[in-house]
């Protein structure tokens, strides 16, 4: 391989990543190349020595992503960092993605929960008829109070919940790549 | 020798061998390279993630020949984590050849 075709192919790699970072690195590589030839030794050997680009451009790939995750969060953004963790290797493949299923399933049942608890003061209504028998009326108006009122309670636990699952299944991801490092 | 065990132990190799002195990337390839076999490609993804994590600061340094390189700066919290590994790995280390020793005999070498 050149010089040409190792950087070719390490840029082709790291085409996801933003223009600065991805610049950076493939000056590091150019320096590399430039330091091994003045040392005499070819393009060819130089490039033999780095090893495959595809090797390094994993290696790169799955640290950005848990990065980019943590510095704004969404769903696109961890989902990116789950696929490159678990390219790393089989082994999260059990270890990443049974967890975050686990987790989203759970997640998905008190948010629906939460819904039903808002909007149950609705079916309350449409039960008794609008407008409601008189002696009823304290009781509906009582009974949706309390109905609403858990499901804002809820509501508000439930944002805070999953901002902060995200954060720590975040530092699991961490925790994993650095596993697969050999650390 | 196992992928995974080399790769922890590049980590160890690079904080060390910047313990004394800044150093500039292939200079840490090269001083590996000459005690035992690495895909030198690696290292570079390692000293970006050690850089990141804050345990190396970088700057860039004219030379009298040939570009500009990019040097790499031990931390005050690098040089804590190095000391964490460099323990951990003496212990290791002996373990591992104490069990080799009582394994093969001390009549082998």
């Amino acid at each position: 391989m050149t010089r040409r075709e190792f950087m070719d192919e390490l840029n082709a790699l790291l085409s996801a990543l933003p223009d600065k970072e991805r610049l950076d690195i493939l000056a590091d590589y150019t320096e590399h190349f430039l330091l091994g030839m003045k040392q005499g030794k070819t393009e060819y050997e130089i490039a033999e020595g780095l090893g495959s680009p595809k090797l390094v451009a994993r290696e790169l790939l799955a640290g950005y992503r848990i990065d980019q995750a943590q510095s704004n969060a969404s769903v696109g953004n961890m989902t990116r960092a789950i696929v490159a963790t678990i390219s790393l290797g089989f082994f999260n493949l059990v270890f990443v993605l049974g967890p975050f299923l686990g987790l989203v399933g759970i997640l998905m049942g008190l948010y629906a929960m939460t819904a039903a608890l808002l909007v149950a003061p609705v079916g309350i209504f449409l039960d008794y008829g609008i407008p409601a028998p008189s002696q009823e009326r304290l009781f509906l108006l009582f009974s949706s109070m309390v109905s609403v009122g858990l499901g804002g309670m809820f509501a508000i636990g439930l944002l805070r919940l999953t901002k902060w699952l995200y954060r720590q299944f975040l530092r699991y991801l961490q925790f994993n790549v650095k596993m697969i490092r050999g650390k | 020798m196992n992928v995974q065990f080399k790769k922890g132990v590049l980590e160890l190799c690079v904080l060390v061998l910047t313990a004394k002195q800044d150093r500039y990337g292939y200079e840490l390839v090269a001083s590996i390279s000459e005690k035992f076999h690495i895909s030198e490609g690696t290292v570079y993804p390692l000293l970006r993630r050690l850089t990141q994590e804050g345990f190396f600061t970088t700057y860039l340094a004219e030379s009298q020949e040939g570009p500009p390189r990019k040097y790499y700066q031990l931390t005050n919290r690098g040089r804590q984590y190095m000391n964490d590994l460099v323990l951990e790995w003496r212990i290791f280390n002996r373990g591992v050849n104490e069990i080799i020793e009582e394994g093969l005999g001390y009549d082998k070498a």
